[in-house]
């Protein structure tokens, strides 16, 4: 694999963002992806998503937030609340579900406790659940919003041609990534899930400049490998927050599997889609962002998430579909329990795991599921 | 002559199975040590020495339990819910569903017309309902393991558990052990909790006749016959081995499939 993504994937402090950081450039995080990274570049800013590994433990985050809570935002308040997240110029959280809504208010009450973990811009961005109109005007307002609150604290100007340009960049990032997801559809698939998994996340860390270009040349080596995935069954992982390549390798491991496709808020599900370049940037963005939503968080869209997950699921011949969540995910468990219904239904294996965000822990149980599954699947 | 093997390396104890041809001639049980590999060589030599066989009589071994990856001598893996279903059709050829109750982990699996898994569901990391519940609460009462799925026959009025979540059950069970509830009220009423606890698991995978139990739990009297209650049926009871080695001889009828050249299922 690239080290070049490999260490951006793994990595919270990567070389990228020391080095922005030494260039005096500033750095805002953002806890889902709903903020159009778009509005940031056009700022000069860069935009980076907040994660929760390397962690070794969450007493921080457990002090914060309640036992019945995932565990992502606790890993992320751990890592706030140890210094590791100091890079940050900014914050903007995002109500991507209650959970993560809460650490708008713990990361907050912790910043009483923790010298200097709140960073000085720290800014909640509501994002409504529904894409009717009344929804999409309430958005585009929140967009606007938040373009004059970065004016004011960076004492930048966010102007149109410039968001244009970034939305031309981001397409262009997008477009790469869809080639990329082109390519594991073939049969003789020439990258694995982890490799493929490692590049997605390290898109939503780096400078899209940088990413772009190293993506492109990426792709260009890969059409060059030898096949990888010959003979092995193709799995597709779907569900809750995951950033952890770990999770992929252990499903890798197994001789007989390969990660083919993948429905995760990390990377394709949200970078499937185009921005439209023509028109007003702000609509184009709240379009795009939350018109091309296809989260369990929205409302009224389960049949549009199932057709598209059947899509793929044909696309990429997916012998079976791991449907992973962090515990405590309303959004997404139960969500999975209508899949498997349906997916099953429609002849597709599926494989529930529940896990805690986190240090890989319990990685025997769950590998004993990816084999039993794997079992179950070639002897149909 | 060329002998099939199957090594379950599980959290408590350690199985092996040698097979010849269709029959079992060794069998061997220990409790699981430090390193999975040494626990493996236990049971393995326990096999070996219990069916009078050397190790280069062992024509083809399969590896099962957490710890199958650290096993030196096997052939090849499988995963605990293939070898506990082989094993199952193997002790019961009938048989749909398959409930195992190991030492740290609980599942159900579902079985359709050709022994193949259909589906399954297991515990994750709590160890609630498995077999380290009860040998907590037999700690707790003083009683031995063996003994607990007795108890329930000469309850009068079993307490109910709240929830078999082991720290709460435990808390609870020494408050009625000090306010002098007979020791086997507490017993079937621990016995109840699992048994329902097991019945929310073969739920999940809509458990059909004939039903199976395997593990060392499948041996608690109290538990299988609560179990039954709630399912509104019987529970196939294995004869032809202890259940608790079902993994074991899963893993030993793969082999033997193996030996055989996979041209029959081995039943």
């Amino acid at each position: 694999m690239s080290n070049f993504f490999y260490e951006a994937a793994t990595k919270i402090l990567n070389s990228s963002i020391t080095e922005w950081k030494e260039n005096g450039g500033k750095i805002v995080g953002c806890t889902c992806s709903y903020v159009p990274g778009e509005l940031l570049h056009a700022a000069g800013i860069l935009p980076v998503r907040i994660r929760g590994i390397e962690t070794t433990g969450t007493d921080i985050g457990d002090a914060y937030f309640g036992p019945f809570i995932c565990s992502f935002p606790k890993c992320v308040l751990q890592l706030v609340g140890k210094g590791k997240y100091g890079f940050l110029d900014g914050t903007i959280i995002t109500p991507g579900c209650d959970s993560m809504r809460r650490l708008d208010e713990c990361w907050r009450k912790a910043g009483e406790d923790y010298e200097g973990i709140v960073p000085p811009y720290f800014y909640y961005f509501d994002v409504p659940h529904k894409t009717l109109p009344h929804g999409m005007k309430w958005f585009k307002e929140e967009i606007v919003r938040l373009v004059n609150s970065l004016e004011k604290h960076f004492g930048v100007k966010i102007e149109d041609d410039a968001v244009k340009d970034s939305i031309a960049l981001y397409n262009k990032g997008r477009h790469l990534l869809k080639e990329l997801e082109e390519l594991r559809k073939d049969q003789d698939v020439r990258v694995t899930g982890t490799e493929a998994f490692a590049v997605t996340i390290a898109g939503t860390v780096l400078p899209r400049e940088v990413f772009t270009t190293r993506l492109e040349q990426f792709i260009g080596e890969i059409k060059n490998r030898e096949p990888v995935g010959r003979g092995k069954k193709r799995i597709m992982l779907i569900g809750s927050i995951s950033d952890d390549i770990g999770l992929v390798e252990l499903i890798e491991k197994n001789r007989d599997a390969i990660v083919v496709a993948e429905n995760l808020c990390f990377g394709v599900r949200y970078e499937g889609h185009m921005i439209s370049e023509s028109g007003e940037p702000v609509d184009a963005l709240a379009e795009g962002y939350l018109g091309g939503s296809i989260c369990p968080r929205m409302f009224g869209k389960y049949k549009e998430r199932l057709a598209l997950l059947k899509q793929k699921i044909d696309e990429a011949a997916v012998d079976g579909v791991i449907m992973q969540n962090i515990r405590f995910c309303d959004l997404h468990g139960s969500e999975h329990g209508l899949f498997e219904r349906d997916l099953e239904k429609a002849g597709i294996p599926c494989l529930k795991l529940e896990r805690e965000y986190g240090p890989l822990t319990e990685t025997g149980r769950i590998q004993m599921r990816i084999q039993a599954f794997l079992e179950r699947i070639s002897s149909k | 002559m060329k002998f099939a093997a199957g090594c379950d390396v599980g959290s408590l104890t350690s199985k092996a199975i040698i097979m010849d041809g269709n029959r079992i001639v060794g069998t061997g049980i220990v409790k699981s040590k430090a390193k999975p590999e040494l626990s493996a060589e236990a049971a393995m030599n326990a096999a070996l020495s219990n069916g009078g066989i050397t190790m280069e009589q062992i024509g083809y071994c399969v590896g099962t339990g957490y710890g199958r990856e650290k096993i030196p001598f096997v052939d090849e893996t499988k995963s605990e819910i293939a070898c506990h279903a082989k094993g199952a059709r193997w002790l019961a050829p009938s048989v749909k569903t398959v409930i195992d109750i190991g030492g740290q982990d609980c599942k159900a699996i579902k079985l359709d017309n050709n022994g193949n898994v259909e589906n399954f569901v297991t515990n994750d990391k709590c160890a609630s309902g498995t077999g380290r519940f009860l040998e907590v609460m037999a700690d707790v009462l003083d009683v031995d393991i063996n003994e607990l799925g007795n108890l329930s026959a000469r309850a009068r009025s079993p307490i109910t558990f709240a929830s078999t979540c082991t720290v709460w059950a435990q808390a609870d069970v020494i408050k009625y052990i000090n306010s002098g509830v007979p020791i086997e009220d507490i017993g079937a009423g621990i016995n109840n909790a699992m048994a329902k606890r097991v019945a929310i698991l073969a739920s999940a995978v809509r458990a059909e006749k004939e039903v199976v139990m395997t593990g060392g739990v499948a041996k608690n009297r109290g538990v299988v016959s609560t179990l039954e209650k709630i399912l509104g049926y019987r529970i196939r009871k294995i004869r032809r081995a202890d259940p608790q080695l079902a993994g074991a001889i899963g893993a030993a009828v793969f082999s033997l499939e193996k030996l055989n050249g996979y041209q029959k299922e081995a039943v």
